[in-house]
């Protein structure tokens, strides 16, 4: 399997790449504009100046009294916004994470500083540390600057509901606790519940890291490169709706790593990852993006023949799985997990075919997951 | 990689992932501060803060429009429904997330409705085979080629659901990050990459299926099968 692009992936490419060239359209703003400016705004003007017209003694009463409840209410009923790209500081308590406007930036001195999403999510900034929200929105986004940050998600049906950014590095929540420090240009990551995914900020076609309970990471601030303490099972422990399946291979001696390399998840039982820098040496540090993505194709094209013929049945049946692949340095398929599971059938037929997949050698191997829609 | 490729007589320069067009960082402080302020005067009815969101906004509104229906002779119309949508619902935005992702989100709704709207009712004439409007007869050749794969190029894209189009148009053409796209499409991240993968997928497979754009494929084939050393080209 060729690194390089095929040419209908060249010539998607340039012509996505004319697109994208092409200037805004100019159109008519002026009229435009008018017609804007002709409809909306006058009634909405006129509207605005009879309602307050008809209603300012109330509503002038009503704000006396709002200021007199509000002066002999007791403190803490109630909670001030917090204006963007404020500092909040908390003295006491945990600070109410959706009163946080986007970009607000909170740093702890000597105590740590609760955040609290009610219902959905509570994240602790250790003590010297600040992080600043990203998104305040449904998929609540910390971007963490310095120190540490520990985090506990309510669980929800929905994945990654919440994450923390560290520079170009993404860990988002897929179970309910984990904790990310930064120190200098790593990211440390440690989860104690559930499951979190680490991968780059930007592109899509990039592998990402499944850190199961109880694994460690060390990453880079790409989100690419890391390397794996403990259980480096980066793919899946056991779980009831979960289904792994090791590609029988004997495992191969792994060339010494660079600091930053990512052992491939199956062959990671060796805890500490060694220092010395690779040889120099014609391989990529990890499987390049179109690599990744020509393997994933023949890896889909499969398990759709697979499910067609082992799915026995005269109506149509349709399933959705998350397929995780781990690939070996060598290029080589790993594991393989299948959550929920397929039919042994399908699995096993998935599992042969699979056996035969190779990707482009590298240095770290990666793990990647892609949804699989198959039809009958 | 950059890849320079010469067909016929287009020279096409195309870029590598790591320089694609980043959209550019408009969030300085300074001028976050101004756009909140014209959203709240925006709140309150005030038109001259109105216009002033509409002028610094029009380009880039117009641009996904004309990107998302692939038709020219809505465009005028969609952007205006855009920002009277903009107009009516802006009380709603609640600062969470930037208010371009806001402002984009408003956006591909319209769109996506009026696509919507567009299917449920008969179709008149078909859409010139041009590419927004540009009259073919004035144009050089290259340009004629250029505006014909353009045009071959929406039409694989009308192809593809919403869904997929959406998000491949956001990611390709506008260079936004999948966690920035779910926020668009009210999706999880993990959903946007498999409907990115997907949506690509289904491109290559309908590329061949469009002369203007096989066409493409095939010339790059012959050049790489040129530029291959000879004992390579006999045994394949």
């Amino acid at each position: 399997m060729s690194g390089e692009l095929s040419p209908e992936e060249q010539a998607l490419d340039c012509i996505v790449a004319e697109l994208r060239a092409q200037p805004a359209p100019e159109l008519d703003w002026d009229r435009i504009e008018a017609r804007l400016m002709n409809q909306p705004h006058p009634v909405a003007r006129e509207t605005a100046r009879g309602f307050f017209t008809r209603l300012a003694v109330p509503a002038v009463a009503l704000l006396a009294v709002a200021a007199g409840v509000f002066l002999f209410l007791p403190r803490h009923v109630a909670t001030p916004r917090v204006a963007p790209k404020s500092m909040a500081k908390v003295v006491a308590g945990p600070l109410n994470g959706d009163a946080l406007a986007l970009g607000t930036h909170v740093s702890s001195a000597d105590q740590s500083v609760v955040v609290e999403h009610a219902g959905r999510a509570r994240w602790t900034l250790e003590p010297h540390a600040s992080a600043a929200v990203a998104d305040a929105g449904e998929f609540l986004t910390v971007r963490l600057e310095s120190g540490a940050i520990s985090a506990r998600v309510t669980p929800n049906p929905k994945p990654e509901t919440f994450a923390v950014e560290v520079g170009g590095t993404r860990v988002a929540v897929h179970g309910t606790a984990f904790r990310v420090e930064r120190v200098d240009d790593r990211v440390l990551v440690e989860v104690t519940e559930g499951v979190v995914a680490v991968e780059p900020t930007s592109t899509h076609s990039d592998p990402s890291f499944l850190l199961r309970r109880g694994s460690r990471g060390n990453f880079g601030l790409d989100g690419r490169t890391g390397s794996v303490e403990g259980n480096a099972s980066v793919v899946v422990r056991d779980s009831g709706r979960k289904s792994r399946r090791e590609i029988a291979r004997t495992a191969r001696p792994s060339a010494a790593k660079p600091e930053t390399a990512m052992p491939a998840p199956s062959a990671s039982a060796s805890p500490e990852p060694a220092a010395a820098p690779v040889e120099a040496a014609p391989l990529q540090q990890e499987p390049s993006i179109s690599d990744i993505e020509s393997g994933v194709s023949s890896a889909v094209d499969l398990m759709n023949q697979c499910f067609q013929e082992k799915t026995q049945s005269s109506s149509t049946v349709s399933v959705s799985t998350g397929m995780t692949l781990s690939i070996a340095g060598d290029g080589s398929v790993q594991s393989v997990t299948f959550e929920p599971p397929l039919a042994p059938a399908v699995e096993d037929c998935g599992v042969a075919g699979l056996r035969n997949l190779t990707f482009a050698r590298s240095v770290e191997g990666a793990t990647f997951t892609r949804v699989l829609e198959l039809k009958h | 990689m950059v890849a320079s490729l010469e067909i016929g007589r287009v020279f096409w320069l195309a870029p590598a992932p790591e320089q694609r067009q980043e959209r550019p960082v408009k969030a300085k402080l300074s001028a976050v501060t101004e756009l909140s302020e014209l959203i709240e005067r925006c709140k309150t009815g005030d038109g001259i803060a109105f216009r002033e969101v509409f002028r610094n906004h029009r380009s880039d509104v117009a641009r996904l429009v004309q990107r998302m229906s692939g038709r020219p002779s809505d465009l005028e119309d969609l952007v205006q429904e855009v920002f009277l949508q903009v107009y009516r619902s802006i009380k709603d935005f609640r600062g969470q997330s930037r208010f371009s992702t806001w402002l984009y989100r408003v956006t591909v709704n319209v769109v996506l409705m009026q696509r919507r709207a567009a299917k449920s009712r008969p179709v008149l004439h078909e859409a010139p085979d041009d590419a927004f409007g540009a009259d073919l007869h004035e144009l050089p050749d290259d340009q004629v080629a250029r505006a014909r794969r353009v045009a071959a190029f929406y039409r694989l894209l009308d192809r593809l659901s919403d869904k997929k189009r959406a998000v491949f148009i956001l990611h390709e053409l506008e260079g936004m990050s999948p966690s920035e796209i779910a926020k668009i499409v009210s999706a999880p991240v993990l959903t946007v990459r498999t409907r990115l993968f997907y949506a690509r997928r289904e491109l290559l497979a309908l590329l061949r299926e469009e002369p203007a754009l096989e066409v493409v494929a095939h010339e790059l084939r012959a050049e790489v099968e040129a530029e291959a050393p000879l004992g390579e080209r006999e045994s394949t």
